[in-house]
């Protein structure tokens, strides 16, 4: 080796362009991913171990390095389990409701091509990239105890004000619940973009065969959508680990932090109460969170045959 | 999509080390010395800028105003703070004076450096926000701006269309009058507690007597006047007299009639003659109703000189000349903030309107919240959080207000 490399100087300069093109290729992703991905986690971990504020922030000599305190105080604050509780429902609750209703609606959008399911698709997909401020006064209006249209339909039946945005049970669904809408979108145009994938051939092959409508969806489309599912279930858990625009502009996180996500709680102490130090505390843990549920999942699909 | 939201918090570190690192050479503007940047908050930017066309003028100073939303106050004085870039001037929320001071950004202005503006001087302006009162840790680092006050809405028509021939003039009165209006029907109510504000609980203790900071300067709710103001707010609760829902629209309520008395802020009237001048006659303003006192509150507004301003001399400047009373007055023409200045205050221009003369007479008996770190993120929403759980989800009260007293006692406005 190392006397063909003296005696071949020429070969020694390819080989080492070789061996660095790729790191090249892949410089500049990287760069992004450490300037915007690790850079910013390494900081918020060392944050975390100090009492910073906005007193430190104008002044750094101000800041302290307190330890493991901010973690402490974090896991003593009843706020803050109060908040990753309500993430954990919205969750539990959102993300089925989004995989199950988009899988659904793109299997009956993919039924036809016509002009008006065409219309239906940019129909779904609207929620999606309405600004969620105007979301928000909509639904706010919708929501209004008093003056809202859903309670005066309900009205209309004889039935009784709900107070939808008031009540710290009743809160939780209704904030999910537009959330859900507007995460349909998305997904069912990752899911239609799937089923166009779908070989004809095996679905003719089982209709021949005698397979029905729901059994060819079944055996056939929905396995063969297996990794649209996996992506989709990863991101929508990932979104809603990270739950935050819906609650902020609806309720606030209240009635008594009863809508509070743990992204809401963190924003909450970061940026209203300028607890930098205590809101990266809590952000190394949602990140060891998210990481941890997403490691789960990748697990899981390893184990999985693929198509 | 919602990815960004990780990093969120350590974003702002990341740009307090890289805007930090610019700062300390960037910014050096030749202009800097004829040219000044205001932060005037909410949409008054417009009107700031007639307000100050004739000290342009007069000055040759180039006057930037920007107009920064209430709600991105925080981000934008922090991210201001990280890089050392601010504005000259920035208006600053009394509820935010404490933490914006703590950051060490604001000029200090004592006396001396005051001396040559005599309309900055603190015996100019009302005595709740003049010089010390809002000192933080005995420095003044601001100027009085606009004033604001809460006062008593009532609609006298409906109050006198169920036996009620004028508004409350104590908290007991109107605790009755509110369950008498609240008797008229379902979704019907007597009064309005705003479940955000967190002021009100603390006003109903002044007008108890009391005061929710002790001599030593430290938060203590473990008096009988906040038990007082306790029993008062609860109370409404309990008869039924409030409504319940966290989204009940308090102007919406106020002109349909729902809930025809609360205490609120010179800008529902405005909101009230915009949206429904057909009320005109049918509703009203007075003094916050009392037991001890009526004390009520004094909001409002600051002014700050940013501490690393390269043109301080036109700063000042221009706060005398905004602190002029007859600026003052007109800037209650132009934006219809009330002044901070005596003067203008007693300005016929102000005296003249009805509404005005009220918030005057309990300007003149208003104070300010206590100064501590974080009313509004911490002691602020420990009360209403403790109050709110008692009247909405039915929590154990002397449970809730210990907690509430333990988390607060190590509070200091020092």
């Amino acid at each position: 080796m190392v006397r063909e490399d003296e005696n071949l100087p020429h070969h020694h300069h390819e080989a080492m362009r070789q061996r660095i093109a790729p790191y090249g290729f892949i410089a500049p992703a990287m760069v992004l991913l450490i300037a915007f991905g690790v850079l910013p986690i390494a900081v918020a971990l060392l944050v975390s171990f100090t009492d910073m504020n906005l007193a430190g922030l104008g002044n750094w000599s101000r800041i302290q390095f307190i330890g493991v305190e901010n973690y402490v105080k974090l896991f003593a604050d009843a706020a803050f389990w109060q908040s990753l509780g309500n993430t954990a429902f919205f969750a539990v609750l959102g993300v089925p409701s989004v995989i199950i209703l988009s899988l659904v609606i793109a299997l009956a959008l993919n039924r036809s091509q016509n002009r008006f399911f065409r219309m239906l698709r940019s129909f779904y997909f609207v929620p999606a990239i309405t600004a969620i401020v105007a979301v928000a006064l909509v639904w706010g209006y919708l929501y209004n105890t008093q003056f809202g249209l859903f309670n005066y339909l309900l009205s209309l039946v004889g039935l009784p004000p709900v107070p939808w945005l008031s009540d710290p049970v009743v809160v939780k669904f209704s904030v999910a619940a537009v959330a859900i809408w507007r995460g349909l979108g998305l997904n069912v145009i990752i899911f239609l973009a799937a089923l166009q994938g779908v070989p004809k051939e095996y679905l003719e092959a089982a209709s021949i065969d005698g397979a029905g409508s729901i059994r060819r969806t079944w055996s056939i489309v929905i396995p063969l959508l297996r990794f649209a599912i996996f992506f989709v279930t990863i991101t929508t858990v990932i979104a809603w680990l990270q739950f935050f625009d819906e609650p902020f502009v609806l309720t606030k996180g209240g009635p008594l932090g009863a809508s509070t996500s743990i992204a809401l709680f963190l924003y909450q102490k970061g940026f209203s109460s300028s607890q930098f130090g205590y809101a990266s505390a809590g952000s190394v843990v949602l990140f060891a969170i998210i990481a941890l549920v997403t490691l789960i999942q990748l697990r899981a699909r390893r184990a999985d045959v693929d198509y | 999509m919602k990815r960004t939201r990780l990093a969120a918090v350590s974003a702002v570190a990341i740009a307090g080390i890289t805007l930090a690192g610019c700062s300390a050479d960037g910014g050096d503007d030749p202009a800097a010395a004829d040219s000044l940047t205001v932060w005037v908050m909410g949409d008054s930017s417009e009107h700031f800028e007639q307000l100050i066309a004739p000290f342009e003028d007069e000055s040759g100073i180039d006057v930037e105003t920007v107009a920064i939303p209430w709600d991105s106050i925080d981000q934008k004085f922090t991210t201001a703070v990280a890089s050392g870039n601010g504005p000259d001037i920035l208006q600053i929320g009394i509820s935010k004076l404490r933490t914006f001071a703590d950051s060490g950004a604001l000029l200090s202005l004592d006396d001396s450096s005051l001396a040559d503006y005599p309309n900055l001087a603190s015996s100019n302006f009302i005595d709740g926000v003049a010089g010390d009162a809002t000192a933080i840790g005995g420095e003044v680092v601001s100027i009085p701006w606009v004033s604001d006050t809460r006062v008593l809405f009532t609609r006298t028509d409906i109050l006198a269309e169920n036996g009620i021939d004028a508004p409350p003039t104590t908290w007991d009165e109107l605790r009755a009058d509110a369950k008498t209006l609240a008797g008229r029907g379902d979704g019907q109510y007597g009064y309005y507690i705003p479940q955000w504000d967190s002021a009100l609980p603390v006003v109903m203790t002044w007008d108890q007597g009391g005061d929710i900071v002790n001599g030593d300067g430290f938060i203590d709710f473990d008096t009988p006047e906040f038990e007082k103001a306790v029993d008062l707010y609860t109370g409404l609760y309990a008869d039924g007299s409030v409504p319940t829902n966290s989204d009940f629209d308090q102007t919406q309520g106020f002109i349909s009639g729902v809930a025809p008395m609360l205490v609120s802020g010179p800008y529902l009237a405005a909101a009230i003659s915009s949206a429904a001048p057909e009320l005109d006659g049918k509703w009203n303003v007075s003094v916050l109703p009392e037991a001890a006192d009526n004390t009520s509150l004094l909001a409002g507004s600051n002014l700050g000189v940013w501490g690393a301003t390269k043109n301080q001399d036109g700063a000042l400047k221009l706060l005398d000349f905004v602190s002029d009373p007859a600026n003052q007055v007109t800037w209650f023409g132009l934006d219809g903030q009330l002044p901070t200045a005596k003067a203008a205050l007693a300005d016929e221009a102000l005296t003249a309107d009805p509404l005005v003369a009220v918030y005057s007479e309990q300007l003149a008996n208003s104070r300010i919240l206590p100064l501590v770190p974080n009313w509004d993120g911490e002691t602020g929403k420990a009360l209403l959080d403790a109050l709110n759980a008692i009247v909405l989800t039915g929590a154990d009260r002397d449970q809730t207000l210990q907690g509430l007293i333990d988390a607060t006692s190590s509070t200091s406005v020092n």
